[in-house]
């Protein structure tokens, strides 16, 4: 049945329900796996057919957090992960103001180019840059290596939104006698807001979820909680309650986060798609 | 007068004769008080038992300890990431010489630790060097340097279900013949706890990771990676054989899937019982006895890996050692360090505790470090470590290129391709690797 | 505040655009610098991270090994192909469709983009290993699911001959809700008029959707395609995790293969002309789609 969007007060078809219920199950099915595999033991875990209906435990939790520093973890994600997200806002969010404002679609394309380049290509590199000036297992490091990914992102997103602030606001404060940097202060940030929320949270997110960088930059005392995950495939057997259980603690604040903001977010990602 | 006069000589006698022990014991294990050594350590089994011990070597000698732990892969990467940027501040780490000892002795990132082994005021007295098992000693030795202290052996072994063989009235297998026999006359038998069938044979077939096991079928039938001059070898016919039969065993009687199975699943599908035989590591034999994890505690018999249709043995040894780079700011602290953690008291405590397979042959004969280690075990882990061979790689620098090169063709093998084509591309790959990485 | 004086503020009133996007400009060139001349050098060398010796000049060395020497190379190049075709188009059909269908109201809408986000956000990682375990050819509950269809059972990414459909069903689970995000977005703001006109001149519905909707949606589709298709092509998270290129290299995408001759064999040069030839695909492949994309236009 197609239909163009935007219509009325159309009946609502209850088997629309149905459909939808159906559709989202299997996105929904691994992240419940991973839930439910969290709360069984190892024993039970190994049981096939699988256990749908079972005695659930909070052993694996207890392990996770007991035997690995996962505050640490935590706090070494968060860090990271705010001071990328905090840095790419202030450095790209000015540029993505003149990009959309001044229409130089050049700048940007240019900056892209660190999107398409492979993360690893920066490993080695940046590695050896790091070992020499001593800032290997530091704070900073991360943070800069998270840039090169966050700030393409801010830029991207950005652009889009900027692009939506109506013109002739800015052109009448401007004929009153704005400076741009006033004008962007004033008038486009406060408008764009919703964007920026939305920006911050993907940069946020995009940072937290970072293996391949942590797990060549980050030292000991900076591990994040991607590197924390793939520790639990020791010299054991795979402890199967075990990785499920430090999946869902990796993973349960991110996915908080982006319900939290659901709205913009989707309005972020799908703007860069249709401006661009 | 003449009375003390005596009394005083003997006296001086006395002094110095309950000195001598005294000064002999008098080691100072404080001399490098106040540093802080780096230690890097692998996620395994010597790293779990050694952990609880370091807060004594701390208070013993002063030197505070910084221990990173990784798993394994990572352990490797960072490693060689570290020693090549050329500042690393590593000063101990725990290494595989043959794994990666040439490829870092011929780097020049190595300290080889013959010197603080000459030197009494470095080394403790009672340290004894020759008390390592010999095979050990050799695999710490590279280029003619001893690049440090082995703590721990193994060997390529077979372990199986006793109850299983029993049941059936199978002969434990000592050649490569009996071992194929028997895994056909169990595969699909009976044999897990809840009466479900299992399968004749598990072994590792992912890539590199196989490559360390199939080389006790390797030289088991008589052949081995390198001729004298260096040239591939591992493709002659005997090789063409010991490949051709690893594929055929887990391809005919082993689990599905077993290209991508390291020691993780193969372990894993062993402890729980569905397999009759497991050729691998004898190390891994505090995993299979986890009470808390394994369901075949008690069942397991270890042997000595099955010689070839010539009689050759195939067992392999390996040790994991500790090494230090050349870039280590603290040489002498990391010494005691090494020295201090492969000690018969810490080999004997780790050996007793956790079952870790140390490389002393006194702990070995100790009825205390004995207690975790099967009888069967110990046998067969003393005769494979005197009969056997090394090289469970191929002595080359570019270890793990090789490593993925020969692997390929065991992934050939075990899908049933060509086994011979697959021989071949691997020596013709591994004499081109060595030819780039080897100019000297 | 400290005053800047007139001079600045005149510069900054003359030159907005420099004095804005000079902050990020700087930032990723710095960034970037180091690493692109890094690896452009490297790339004509031959180098194995040895302290002893150093990098030797090669040439086109590099690239004529992997062209015409290197069997895994070519294997790893078709097969990024290869993971990069069936995953975009998979998540093509399959979003597109997918938004078509929850093109129509209901309530709930916010309900069903935030459970459409989770998958995007999700710790690549941390949802490698646990389709790993849904995986497991024993004991996984995908076979058992499948198993209930009268399918299978199957050896997922055990199985050279299906690794990479294997892999490339996590990915299209984790990224088809983009592309269902984005064709929502650009449903909606389709104009009335030529459905308008349509319905008068008697068109049926699926003349309406190939002759209106698709023309009017293909920028917006290619868009997305291209996102994702620079993304599969340097995927590496979910295939290194799981599969570590594996069975055998069935599995093994130029990205997975740069790292292991990078950072485990440490051929440094090579790896850094594996990179070169990476960035140039990727690129070719965003040149082509932007260029059809305008062509739309």
């Amino acid at each position: 049945m197609l239909r163009v969007s935007g219509g009325g007060r159309d009946r609502v078809n209850p088997w629309t329900y149905v459909l939808l219920a159906v559709l989202l199950i299997p996105f929904l099915f691994p992240l419940g796996w991973m839930f439910l595999s969290s709360l069984k033991s190892q024993v039970q875990n190994t049981a096939y057919p699988p256990l749908w209906v079972f005695s659930p435990t909070l052993g694996n939790y207890r392990e996770v957090f007991q035997k690995n520093p996962f505050f640490t973890f935590t706090v070494n994600s968060l860090v990271v992960a705010l001071g990328s997200t905090g840095l790419a806002l202030l450095l790209g969010l000015p540029g993505a103001y003149a990009i959309a404002r001044f229409k130089r679609t050049g700048i940007a394309l240019a900056i892209l180019t660190a999107r398409i380049a492979p993360g690893i290509g920066y490993l080695i590199p940046w590695f050896i840059l790091f070992t020499k000036a001593k800032m290997i297992d530091t704070y900073a490091a991360l943070i800069l290596t998270h840039l090169i990914v966050a700030l393409p992102l801010v830029l991207w997103v950005m652009i889009g939104f900027f692009e939506d602030v109506p013109g002739d606001l800015i052109e009448s404060a401007r004929i009153d006698g704005c400076t741009h940097f006033a004008a962007f202060l004033r008038i486009a940030l406060p408008l764009a807001k919703p964007g920026i929320v939305a920006t911050g949270i993907l940069a946020f997110i995009f940072s937290w979820n970072n293996f391949l960088f942590s797990l060549i930059i980050a030292g000991f005392k900076t591990r994040t909680l991607p590197i924390a995950v793939y520790s639990f495939l020791s010299y054991e057997e795979i402890n199967w309650g075990g990785l499920t259980a430090a999946a869902t603690v990796i993973t349960l604040p991110v996915l908080l986060l982006a319900l939290l903001v659901q709205k913009h977010i989707v309005r972020g990602l799908t703007l860069g798609a249709l401006k661009g | 007068m003449r009375v003390s006069l005596k009394m005083w000589f003997l006296s001086i006698m006395l002094s110095l004769a309950l000195a001598s022990p005294a000064l002999a014991q008098k080691f100072d294990w404080q001399q490098a008080k106040g540093t802080q050594l780096r230690v890097l350590l692998n996620k395994h089994p010597w790293q779990g038992a050694i952990e609880p011990h370091l807060k004594e070597f701390e208070a013993l000698t002063g030197i505070k300890l910084v221990a990173e732990v990784y798993p394994e892969d990572q352990f490797r990467a960072k490693v060689l990431v570290e020693l090549t940027s050329g500042a690393s501040s590593i000063d101990v780490f725990m290494s595989m010489p043959a794994q990666e000892g040439l490829k870092y002795v011929r780097a020049g990132w190595l300290q080889p630790v013959d010197e603080f082994l000459k030197n009494p005021a470095l080394t403790a007295p009672d340290y004894n060097w020759n008390d390592f098992l010999e095979k050990t000693r050799d695999a710490m030795v590279i280029e003619g340097k001893i690049i440090g202290p082995p703590i721990q052996v193994e060997n390529t072994s077979l372990m199986y279900r006793k109850d299983v063989f029993q049941k059936y009235n199978v002969k434990v297998p000592t050649t490569l013949d009996e071992l194929e026999a028997a895994a056909k006359a169990l595969n699909g038998k009976a044999m897990t706890d809840d009466g479900q069938p299992g399968y004749g044979i598990v072994a590792r077939g992912k890539r590199a990771a196989a490559t360390s096991q199939f080389a006790a079928y390797l030289h088991a039938m008589g052949s081995t990676w390198l001729a004298p001059n260096r040239e591939p070898i591992f493709n002659n016919e005997d090789g063409i054989k010991a490949l051709d039969l690893y594929g055929r065993l887990l391809r005919l009687y082993g689990p599905p899937g077993s290209e991508n199975n390291h020691w993780y699943e193969a372990s894993s599908i062993f402890s729980q019982g569905k397999a009759a035989m497991y050729t691998d590591a004898n190390s891994l034999f505090p995993v299979i006895e986890d009470a808390q994890k394994s369901k075949v505690v008690g069942k397991v018999g270890y042997a000595l890996f099955p010689r070839g249709p010539k009689g050759q043995y195939g067992s392999t040894v390996a040790a994991w050692g500790l090494a230090m780079p050349k870039t280590s700011q603290n040489q002498k602290a990391a010494w005691l360090f090494m020295q201090w953690a492969t000690a018969k008291e810490q080999v004997l405590a780790v050996q007793s505790e956790k079952g870790v397979l140390g490389a002393r042959e006194s702990v070995w004969k100790d009825p205390k470090g004995m207690a975790k280690v099967p009888a069967d075990l110990r046998e067969s882990l003393t005769m494979g470590s005197k009969v056997g061979t090394p090289l469970w790689n191929p002595p080359v620098v570019a270890v793990a290129e090789c490593r993925d090169a020969i692997g390929a063709a065991i992934v050939v093998s075990i899908q049933g391709g060509d086994v011979r084509a697959a021989d071949n591309k691997a020596a013709t790959d591994v004499k081109r690797i060595m030819l780039e990485t080897e100019k000297k | 505040m400290r005053h800047l004086g007139t001079g600045w503020s005149r510069f900054v009133e003359r030159h907005p655009v420099p004095v804005f996007t000079l902050p990020s400009v700087v930032a990723v060139a710095l960034l970037m610098a180091f690493p692109v001349a890094y690896t452009l050098y490297m790339s004509v060398h031959s180098w194995y991270a040895s302290s002893l010796t150093s990098p030797q000049f090669t040439g086109l060395g590099n690239f004529r090994r992997a062209f015409f020497e290197d069997d895994r190379f070519r294997n790893a190049l078709w097969l990024t192909v290869y993971f990069t075709a069936l995953a975009t188009a998979l998540q093509l059909v399959l979003g597109v469709s997918l938004a078509l269908v929850l093109n129509r109201p209901f309530r709930g809408k916010g309900l069903v983009r935030s459970v459409f986000l989770l998958p995007m956000v999700a710790t690549p990682v941390a949802i490698a290993l646990v389709w790993m375990m849904m995986y497991n050819p024993t004991l996984g509950v995908m076979n058992y699911l499948v198993g209930l269809a009268g399918l299978g059972p199957y050896r997922w990414v055990s199985n050279a001959a299906i690794v990479v459909p294997a892999l490339a069903i996590v990915d299209t689970w984790e990224w088809t809700p983009l592309i269902t995000l984005i064709t929502l977005a650009g449903l909606a703001t389709l104009p009335i008029e030529p459905y308008e006109s349509a319905l008068i001149d008697g068109a049926s519905v699926t003349q309406m959707f190939w002759r209106i909707t698709l023309p009017l949606l293909r920028p917006t589709i290619i868009v997305a395609l291209l996102f994702r298709a620079i993304d599969c092509l340097k995927t590496f998270d979910i295939i290194y995790v799981m599969t570590q290129g594996g069975p055998g290299f069935a599995s093994e995408t130029l990205n997975v293969y740069t790292f292991q001759v990078g950072l485990f064999y440490f051929h440094i040069g090579y790896a850094s002309s594996l990179l070169v030839i990476l960035f140039a695909l990727v690129l070719g492949v965003s040149l082509l789609l932007i260029k059809v994309r305008r062509g739309a236009w």
